[in-house]
């Protein structure tokens, strides 16, 4: 018996060092054997090599995907890292990622992934369900303080990850979620054979800053990282275990290498990249593309103008219940001016958008009437009213709402009071300031005497969502994602951005109940055309009792290399990094500029 | 040249900038706030002798401009369209020295023309305009912050050097404190205190207040070294004895020695406080818009493509380059005039 | 040396106070370094509270002094929210990159104007003295944020000089000799501005000095006794007109961080300008802090240097004290 025992299991042994040495000797040779469920792209085939050089607008901040929360971090974190479900940036619809397949449980509560067979980490270790499990066990842990945590909280309770076998794993939400799906998307999972030790003894926060090492760091994105100088440039190489492969069966990516320059701001990188320096420019201003535009023949690059953003712009009152102390100047004009719609439609009929559009944007933007922009045309309510600016209407409504002028033609309300309010903006947003001098010198057309208030930003953020102490703003929003869900902060009553009156534990007024009630329900409906009602609902409310009173909406503007093949500028961030495993050169041989 | 011949030409320069400075509204052919939103960046006038047939004439004349559509900030002139240049023309209303009203300008031209001498900014305002109403305050605030910083420094420069000791102590090391602290906070704190309107006035003078008293510590070290050694020289010791009283032996001996670092520092703080605004701005606790000021009519400057493709825009720069420059020559012609008498 | 272990206390309570009344600033301006989270509508108050929370935002100032001093101690000098790092790992490499720049500068500035000054002294009237005064003047009416502008054109447009960065990413991977040839190119625009900055100031006071200094009745006896008018500018004039280069040049030294703050955000020199700017619009405390530190020591041997020279060098000054 003790003999078969042996004969068996030395079998079973054999069979699987022979298993594994199979498994190694693949993996000994990485560029050849792609593993069991590579993705092929569908882009144009390239070949590779090449360096590509892009600038960031300010340093990332950490690798650490559970922290990070600057721009510049996530664009960097995005190359290095993968997702279970991804949203394709130029489509923007779900496509899967890490996981191949999934099915949804018929009451939209239970999701089974299923993971990709054969996956490597960029340091070579194998990926599987173990890595998802504990990516999002350190997502939720409330002692990691990950902003991702947030995301994955649905219905006021963690969705729970469990294992089901070392391929599949199972999410559960507490209550039914629309494009529940759109969740995982840049939800980066870790390597447990790295970060596993850091989690157990609380120091995961502290992982993955700047000065780490690249041998500590692996993730299952396109590019693992190279080499990291402080307030000049990061750089990052070809992952050799990455999972796309192009239609000839070769891995992707192309590039060897992408660098990261640091630049301070946007005037340094149209510098750089007009020097040479850099081979593509992201979300140009309006101002620098019509001087990129004069030199676009001469030099080597192309401009693209891919329409709005997701980006809308807004002037809003304060309509907060809570002011501060001592402030009844700022109470009155709450009670008889801003809280008055007709005052508010009278504002927002005064407004001349088009010149907006054209002076602050150099035409390249598009005026609002509403959040959603003509960008989303997913969602988009293409039937809201968008009123052209008429002083003599804006002014029959000021009369019929008690107001009337004086001799020399300043607005004065029903108590004989002259109308003026200060708007605040932030100085380092140039565009803004702009606006606000526009808007200054339309409602002065109304005999509204209108202060412009350009401070520094935190000062700003102060005075809004802390003290209250303002009369008018200007803000900027949006740029998430196009699903209404990720701007449901700032129309839900209780929501944290919700800026126009922050702090209110119940709507304060009948329309705002409305809009509550309608994106409670849309955050649950599953069918994608009852959704679309709704929040097209939702819309038309904003648009006629004007809590905001939106302003204008820029272009995406993006730059590249003539020689760049594959550059496919989406409307969704990353804009133009999105596809960076399918960038290739031209003209460029392997690890070398020509 | 003469002593005479050199005080005269700054003299008359930094008169002539100071009476058109107060009489800006007269000077300036619009209104500092006036927008014209389909002139933005408009390149400085041109203004032609010949009309378009080729005849020769004693008024120029300016053109109307037209925009390329799809191009932002290029024009094309249009000559068949052009109006002459008027001298003391009536035009958009202006108040004289805050006391009366008037709409007489020196020149300009009639509607729907536009005269752009220093071009247009971004909202096409007349670039021109704007320098001269802004001027006043630039000037104004530039010189008497100056005037505060200087004086505050050598105050007490002279203090910590005369009386040397823990006084000397004291100040030195509140000077250090001085330059070493972060007061961009302390400024951030101080706008949000203040109210959210400043009227135009009060802005004034804490533009003043807060540029004047930052600044005092560097020229007070100076100054203090020179006090230093002064305070051991022959005539300051031969007056002590003589039972001169500290305030006397300061005021008479030690800071006359101290002029010259004090003109020295003068002429570079003079432009460097006039811009200095513009910093100010951007905390909220400078001028407001539409009003101009040098300062913050060269912010814009700092963009990529105004400072590249608008080199109008610059005029600001230029301006306060001029001016500082005959104030220095008027200052170093009156020291030599001072030498000179006192030899 | 009893003078120079009292100096060397005044400075560390110097220091002391700087760091305590620069916690004290920053606490009352408003708004801190999680408020920039609120405009993301996906992260909710409870996640920025407890990132509050976790970097100890909410304590009581002493609290967070205490805390503070005990990182010091550790050499870390506190903790940045942004880059999630201690603040000394961040400011070091930054602080030699500037140093590097205004140590040049400085170095320079102060060869071309101490002989320039004396020159223009020694031959009043001439055509170098002319030519020096006119320079100055109009250097002295420019602004230092043109001039930096100024160089930013014209690297721009003339593409002779590099735009922007210390050095090129193709001289990276090259020799030493590349590297160093490429930080050269880069560094040129940036001292440049720095010289043409503080030249004027310098110039003009050694001038002036040194005026005085000729005009005074020794010089003028010593040159009725027949020395050459070489040896009475170096060896008679230029000890007495010191007085204020020394001061000066004590504040040059204290100010090597922090003079090139504006230069380095223009042209985007990896230097402590940058960071420093971005900390504090960002309201990363400790960051901003420990640069004031870091620039405070520089200062305070500035002074105590310039002080220490100003004794050795002014016998008036010595038998006072020494009296």
């Amino acid at each position: 018996m003790a003999y078969a025992e042996i004969i068996t299991r030395s079998r079973t042994l054999a069979i699987t060092v022979a298993a594994g040495l199979c498994l190694f000797g693949t993996a000994a040779g990485p560029a050849s054997g792609l593993p069991e469920d590579v993705v092929t792209s569908s882009g144009e085939v390239g070949h590779p090599g090449g360096r590509l050089s892009v600038a960031l607008r300010s340093e990332p901040k950490t690798l650490n995907p559970a922290t990070s929360v600057d721009v510049s971090s996530r664009e960097v974190i995005a190359q290095l890292n993968a997702d279970l479900v991804h949203i394709n940036r130029q489509s923007q619809l779900i496509e899967p990622a890490l996981a191949k397949s999934w099915k949804v449980s018929p009451d939209g509560l239970r999701y089974t992934l299923q993971l990709r067979h054969g996956l490597r980490f960029s340091d070579g270790q194998p990926f599987d369900a173990d890595d998802v499990v504990f990516s999002f066990k350190a997502y939720l842990d409330e002692n990691v303080h990950s902003p991702q945590r947030d995301l994955l909280v649905v219905g006021s309770k963690p969705i729970t990850v469990t294992k089901i076998d070392p391929y599949s794993v199972l999410f559960e939400l507490s209550r039914p979620y629309a494009a529940a799906e759109r969740l995982f998307d840049s939800v980066a999972i870790l390597p447990r054979h790295l970060l596993e030790a850091a989690y157990r003894s609380g120091k995961l926060s502290q992982s993955w800053g700047l000065e780490t090492s690249a041998q500590q760091v692996a993730g299952l994105g396109p590019f693992r990282l190279k080499e990291y100088v402080a307030g000049q440039r990061m750089t990052l190489e070809r992952n050799p275990y990455y999972w796309k492969a192009d239609r000839d069966g070769r891995r992707l990516p192309y590039l060897d290498q992408i660098t990261f320059i640091f630049v301070p701001n946007a005037d340094a990188e149209v510098i750089r990249f007009k020097a040479g320096e850099t081979d593509m420019i992201n979300r140009v201003n309006a101002e620098d593309y019509s001087t990129l535009e004069r030199d676009q023949g001469a030099q080597s690059f192309r401009l693209w103008d891919l329409g709005p953003s997701l980006e809308f712009n807004f002037l809003f009152f304060n309509l907060n219940s809570t002011l501060p102390a001592q402030s009844s100047a700022l109470a009155r004009k709450q009670a008889t001016w801003f809280r008055q719609l007709k005052f508010r439609q009278a504002v927002s009929l005064a407004i001349d958008r088009e010149a907006i559009t054209r002076i602050v944007y150099r035409g390249r933007g598009t005026p609002l009437w509403s959040p959603v922009t003509p960008g989303n045309n997913l969602w988009v309510n293409a039937s809201v009213p968008h009123p052209a600016r008429s002083v003599p209407n804006a002014k029959t409504l000021l009369q019929s709402a008690g107001f009337s002028w004086k001799q020399d033609g300043t607005l004065v309300d029903a108590a004989a009071v002259p109308v003026e309010f200060t708007i605040i903006s932030s100085a380092s947003n140039a565009q803004r300031s702009k606006m606000a001098t526009m808007i200054q010198a339309d409602l002065k057309d109304l005999g509204i005497q209108v202060d412009v208030v350009s401070m520094e930003f935190h000062s700003v953020l102060d005075r809004i969502f802390q003290t209250h102490d303002y009369e008018a703003a200007i803000l900027g929003l949006g740029g998430g994602d196009v699903d209404p869900n990720s701007d449901m902060n700032v129309w839900a009553s209780t929501g944290n951005d919700h800026v126009w009156d922050l702090g209110e534990a119940r709507p304060s007024t009948s329309w705002e109940a409305e809009i509550d009630q309608l994106m409670e329900k849309q955050l649950s409906t599953l069918k994608p055309e009852d959704r679309k009602q709704m929040y097209d609902r939702v819309q038309a409310i904003l648009a006629e009792e004007l809590p905001i009173i939106c302003l204008a909406s820029p272009n995406i503007l993006v730059g590249a290399r003539t020689e760049l093949g594959n550059f496919k500028p989406a409307t969704l961030d990353p804009h133009t990094l999105w596809n960076s495993p399918e960038l290739f050169f031209y003209h460029r041989e392997a690890s070398g500029r020509p | 040249m003469t002593a005479r011949k050199q005080i005269a030409l700054p003299l008359i320069f930094v008169a002539g900038v100071h009476v058109i400075a107060l009489f800006a509204g007269f000077f300036a052919p619009y209104n500092y706030a006036q927008q014209n939103r389909d002139l933005p960046y408009a390149p400085p006038s041109p203004l032609h002798l010949y009309d378009v047939q080729g005849v020769f004439h004693w008024r120029p004349s300016v053109c109307r401009l037209a925009a390329r559509p799809e191009k932002f900030g290029v024009y094309e002139e249009d000559r068949n369209n052009c109006f002459p240049v008027r001298l003391f023309i009536r035009g958009p209303q202006y108040t004289v020295l805050g006391l009366f009203q008037s709409d007489w300008h020196l020149f300009g031209v009639s509607p729907p023309a536009r005269i752009f001498l220093l071009g247009s900014d971004g909202y096409g305002r007349d670039q021109l305009s704007r320098l001269l109403y802004g001027s006043l305050l630039s000037l104004f605030a530039g010189l008497l912050a100056t005037g505060l910083t200087l004086n505050l420094g050598a105050l007490l420069g002279t203090v910590a050097g005369y009386y040397g000791g823990w006084c000397d102590a004291v100040i030195m090391r509140c000077i250090e404190l001085f330059l070493a602290l972060p007061w961009l906070y302390l400024l951030f704190a101080l706008r949000a205190f203040l109210p959210l309107h400043i009227s135009p006035s009060r802005a004034f003078l804490l533009l003043i207040l807060v540029i004047g008293i930052v600044g005092w510590a560097r020229p007070a070290r100076l100054i203090r070294g020179v006090a230093l050694s002064e305070k051991e020289r022959g005539y300051v010791l031969a007056a002590k004895m003589f039972g001169a009283s500290h305030f006397y032996l300061m005021r008479r001996h030690v800071l006359p020695s101290t002029y010259n670092v004090l003109v020295t520092q003068a002429a570079l703080l003079i432009p460097q406080y006039i811009l200095a605004e513009m910093t100010l701005s951007f905390l909220g606790l400078g001028v407001a818009e539409p009003v101009p000021t040098w300062g913050n009519m060269l912010s814009a400057v700092q963009q990529y493509d105004v400072l590249t493709s608008y080199w109008w825009m610059w005029a600001p720069g230029c301006a306060v380059i001029l001016v500082c420059l005959s104030y220095w020559y008027l200052a170093s012609a009156l020291q030599a005039r001072a030498e000179v008498i006192g030899h | 040396m009893r003078y120079l272990g009292r100096r060397l206390l005044q400075s560390f309570c110097l220091l002391v106070g700087v760091s305590l009344l620069s916690f004290a600033f920053v606490e009352l301006a408003p708004g801190n370094f999680f408020d920039e989270m609120r405009l993301n509508p996906r992260i909710s108050n409870e996640a920025i509270s407890g990132l509050r929370k976790q970097y100890g935002i909410d304590q009581p100032l002493p609290v967070r002094y205490a805390r503070w001093l005990g990182s010091v101690a550790k050499g870390e000098f506190g903790f940045s929210f942004a880059y999630n790092a201690p603040v000394g790992s961040l400011l070091w490499p930054r602080a030699r990159n500037t140093l590097l720049l205004t140590g040049s500068a400085t170095l320079l500035t102060w060869i071309i104007a101490l002989p320039l000054g004396i020159l223009s002294a020694g031959a009043r009237h001439g055509w170098i003295d002319r030519s020096t005064l006119l320079l100055t003047s109009v250097l002295l009416s420019t602004p230092d944020l043109l001039l930096s502008l100024g160089l930013l054109l014209f690297a721009v447009r003339t593409r002779l000089l590099p735009a922007g960065g210390m050095i090129s990413l193709a001289a990276e991977n090259q020799g030493g000799w590349q590297q160093a040839e490429s930080l050269a190119i880069h560094m040129l625009g940036p001292v440049t501005v720095l010289v043409l900055i503080s030249l004027p100031t310098l110039v003009r006071h050694t001038r002036a000095a040194m005026i005085e200094a000729l005009d005074s009745p020794y010089v003028r006896a010593a040159r009725s006794h027949g020395i050459s008018p070489g040896r009475i500018l170096l060896r008679h004039a230029f000890p007495v007109a010191l007085n204020p280069l020394i001061s000066l040049f004590g504040l040059s030294v204290g100010s090597l961080l922090s003079a090139s703050l504006l230069t380095e955000v223009v042209v985007s020199w990896p230097g402590l300008g940058p960071l420093l700017l971005e900390a504090i619009l960002g309201r990363d405390t400790y960051v901003v802090i420990g640069a004031v530190v870091f620039a405070s020591v520089l200062l305070v041997c500035g002074t105590l240097l310039s002080d220490v020279l100003l004794f050795a060098s002014d016998p008036r000054i010595r038998s006072e004290r020494l009296a």
